[in-house]
């Protein structure tokens, strides 16, 4: 059957920065919603609904859009909570593309965020702790191994999964440290040309980022993304309100959310321990494969103009770039050499400074998604790209590595 | 809708105190049971939809762990974080979008795990609400009940007989967990007070329970059963945090409901309706949602349990299952009624069984004082 034409009209973001502390939850997820639907020029009374999301237990509120319903104008409206980790925003945008797809809806609101540092309160919060000691006694009352307790406690702590995936890709690829310098330096820089970016430092280089200790090889603190607080939201619609509302909508061309086997952590069942390799990533391949299907792009590596990948940390940018069929297998690194993937290079990665310059967890994915929109739409400002953006690919990514978001927008809606 | 969906398949758990199960085999047993329902394997899923939520699964990022055993290896799927009617919607949205074909929808809690009425505190603003501490789910629907009953003047035996059909009616039912078949309104009012007038035996037990549902395209359910639940009409609406609404009616319930109707061509829901299945998790919210359904006036729901007219042999059952009273694993409690609205349109409700069943309806909630709300209306082949 054919597919209904649907588009990002109108973008909104927050400030994101270590602690938000002029505003709660309610007051900076509003923030971005508003900002969105300034941006689309469309009044709250013309959204029919609103697709919401975050990471429960890191702002301590369990199903928070609750208590902010009438904050963002969605009382008396139909909200959908998704809630997938570390793709959250990715999951939330997705969600705004189908419930617009599927005809039941015209015009909708997609809205992710996090706080991180409301958990940080001592006391306040239930954070990681709540949920760790959950399945401490849940597993305790099976009489399972206490292992559980300890894979659970390091749910949370994506730097010890990162770490093998950047290992493996290193002896697959044959990078080196100083290419995640390259990439963590880059984001910084471009990060200081987004004015809703966190971690800003113009001018950065290889050598600064060098200088930082080693936290957990291979990856220095310099390397590592900063935990945000902030939000980004969409306003999403069909062809005719799309038309009618912006000047250039960013169409929805094609998308898909595969999951791979959880690996690493073990499960209640002691399951998960398929995936040897963390960084072989079938899930983003196979979303990659399908979304390109849709979108009708045979050959990403000359079809897509700017892609905006998830990349917590520098390594992952590199074998996501080549799992998403941007650059061939173990190349992606010698791309930074030459300035490929800079704002102004053949192939941008990241031009907005990605998640490895701002990390509100829920709202990462999301920014993924609308900063592809924003280079669609010519509004990404100072780092916009330098060319004619015709298709603008946004990853995400997350759970226990097994999780992938992909989202290709284009100029036009078609083929 | 954009094209005919319809519910092939379905599985359910029996929903019990302590299941002691770990809930990777629980979730796989639903979702293996509801495949083996509708005659299909797990290649010909097209996606994966499961509900559960962080907190009441007492983990991060809930779905991580029970993906691979809902069928979602390498496959197109995502997670809604509230009950399970909301993944049948979101499921839903993508078999009408056209971008996939088949989808496995999955909801499970294990009460057992973490208590739900804790859980239900974390769900307040935490800058006033949760630091005064005098509120919880429990809490707020005896303030709820309390004004519904002085505008309308409910009695607490009203309440008592709503919770003496649903526990007699589960009492017929095999997956039901709280089964009371000889229950009487003594009885009832008799039972522990938790929050004046919330009785124990007017509130949901916490369960611990899964369910699947798999829903097909109307090209593919032809080919996968000669008995498609056709899904008519789906409608959803959340009001205001329980501060900031009317917490005697239930306003949302009603919005839902005029949306799902409208799509299935429902004028009369009373006439229109053959059986109703509610998530009622306290026993006045089934006297609220026969209101917001408009299966009678505003308040008159009264009238329609003093008359046995909701009652298994009544006009317009509710419940037939036992409801939401008769077992509540929480994220799955409304998905468990849409399974129960298709076994009576397919006829195997086996005990529950209403006669001559061609539209039913199936409601969800989630969050206090029944918060936000779904409604699917469901029909079979004739309707």
């Amino acid at each position: 059957m054919k597919r209904r034409n649907v588009a990002v009209i109108g973008c909104g973001q927050t400030k994101h920065s270590s602690r938000r502390r002029d505003v709660n939850v309610a007051e900076m997820v509003s923030e971005a919603v508003y900002n969105a639907l300034e941006d689309a020029q469309v009044s709250a009374r013309e959204v029919d609904a609103f697709v919401v999301g975050n990471m429960p237990g890191f702002g301590g509120v369990a199903q928070p859009e609750q208590w902010i319903a009438e904050s963002l104008g969605a009382a008396g409206k139909p909200v959908l909570r998704i809630a997938t980790g570390g793709t959250t925003g990715g999951s939330v945008g997705q969600g705004g593309y189908y419930v617009v797809a599927s005809g039941l809806h015209d015009m909708v609101v997609a809205v992710a965020w996090e706080k991180h540092s409301d958990s940080k309160e001592a006391g306040a919060t239930t954070g990681l702790l709540h949920v760790g000691l959950g399945n401490f006694f849940h597993a305790a009352g099976y009489g399972l191994s206490l292992k559980n307790l300890v894979a659970t406690s390091v749910v949370g702590a994506a730097a010890g999964v990162a770490v093998y995936q950047a290992m493996f890709y290193m002896h697959r690829s044959g990078c080196g440290i100083e290419h995640f310098d390259m990439v963590a330096a880059k984001a910084r820089r471009n990060a200081a040309k987004n004015k809703y970016a966190h971690l800003q430092w113009p001018g950065c280089t290889a050598e600064d980022i060098a200088k930082t200790d080693i936290v957990t090889y291979p990856f220095r603190y310099g390397h590592i993304c900063p935990a945000s607080d902030g939000a980004s939201a969409i306003v999403v619609a069909e062809e005719s309100l799309a038309r009618k509302k912006a000047k250039q909508p960013a169409w929805f061309k094609g998308l898909a959310s595969y999951t791979d086997e959880e690996n690493q952590l073990q499960s209640e069942n002691f399951g998960g321990v398929g995936v040897t390799d963390p960084s072989e990533q079938r899930g983003c391949w196979l979303s990659a494969v399908k979304a390109y299907r849709m979108a009708g792009i045979v050959d990403p590596k000359t079809e897509i103009d700017v892609a905006e990948i998830y990349q917590p940390f520098p390594s992952q940018e590199l074998f996501f770039a080549e799992r998403l069929g941007l650059f061939d297998e173990g190349t992606a690194w010698m791309a930074l050499e030459t300035g490929e993937t800079e704002i102004e290079g053949r192939m941008p990665l990241d031009p907005s400074g990605g998640v490895n310059a701002t990390n509100a967890i829920g709202s990462s994915a999301m920014q993924r998604i609308l900063e592809c929109a924003l280079q669609i739409m010519g509004k990404a400002e100072e780092h916009q790209v330098p060319k004619k953006v015709r298709n603008a690919l946004a990853h995400g990514w997350g759970g226990v590595t097994n999780y992938s978001t992909v989202t290709v927008l284009g100029d036009t809606p078609g083929r | 809708m954009r094209r005919r969906v319809a519910i092939v398949g379905y599985a359910q758990s029996h929903h019990q105190h302590n299941m002691q199960k770990t809930r990777e085999d629980m979730v796989f047993e639903v979702c293996k049971g509801a495949l083996r329902h509708a005659g299909i394997s797990r290649e010909d899923l097209d996606t994966v939809i499961t509900a559960s939520t962080d907190f009441l699964d007492g983990r991060t990022i809930s779905s991580v762990f029970v993906g691979m055993a809902a069928g979602a290896f390498l496959k197109d799927e995502s997670k809604v974080e509230e009950d399970g009617t909301f993944a049948l919607y979101y499921a839903l949205m993508r078999v009408l979008a056209g971008t996939h074909d088949i989808a496995l929808v999955e909801a499970h809690t294990q009460g057992s795990t973490m208590n739900a009425h804790q859980v239900s505190c974390f769900t307040l603003d935490p800058q006033f609400d949760r630091q005064i501490g005098v509120l919880n789910d429990i809490a707020a629907a005896a303030l709820q009940a309390r004004m519904y009953m002085n505008s309308h003047g409910v009695t607490d035996e009203h309440l008592a007989m709503v919770a003496v059909k649903n526990l007699s009616n589960a009492a017929a039912n095999p997956w039901a967990h709280r089964k009371m078949a000889k229950v009487s309104v003594e009885e009832v009012l008799g039972s522990k007070v938790l929050c004046d007038p919330v009785r124990e035996l007017m509130m949901s037990p916490v369960s611990d329970g899964a369910c699947a549902v798999i829903i097909a395209s109307e090209e593919k359910a032809r080919e996968i059963t000669s008995k498609p639940v056709w899904i008519e009409g789906v409608g959803s609406c959340q009001e205001a945090y329980i501060r900031d609404r009317d917490l005697g009616r239930l306003e949302s319930l009603k919005t839902a409901a005029r949306t799902a109707y409208k799509m299935a061509g429902i004028k009369e829901p009373a006439a229109d309706l053959d059986v109703v299945e509610l998530s009622e998790k306290f026993a006045h919210e089934e006297l609220m949602a026969y209101e917001s359904l408009g299966l009678c006036r505003e308040g008159e729901g009264k009238r329609l349990i003093e008359k046995g007219t909701t009652g298994k042999e009544g006009k317009i059952p509710v419940n037939p299952s036992g409801g939401a009273l008769g077992a509540d694993p929480v994220c799955a409690t409304g998905l468990v009624r849409v399974i129960e609205a298709a076994k009576q349109i397919r006829g195997e409700a086996e005990g529950c069984q209403v006669p001559k069943v061609r539209r039913a309806l199936a409601h969800g909630q989630f969050g206090m004082c029944a918060q936000k709300n779904m409604v699917f209306v469901l029909g079979g082949n004739g309707s």
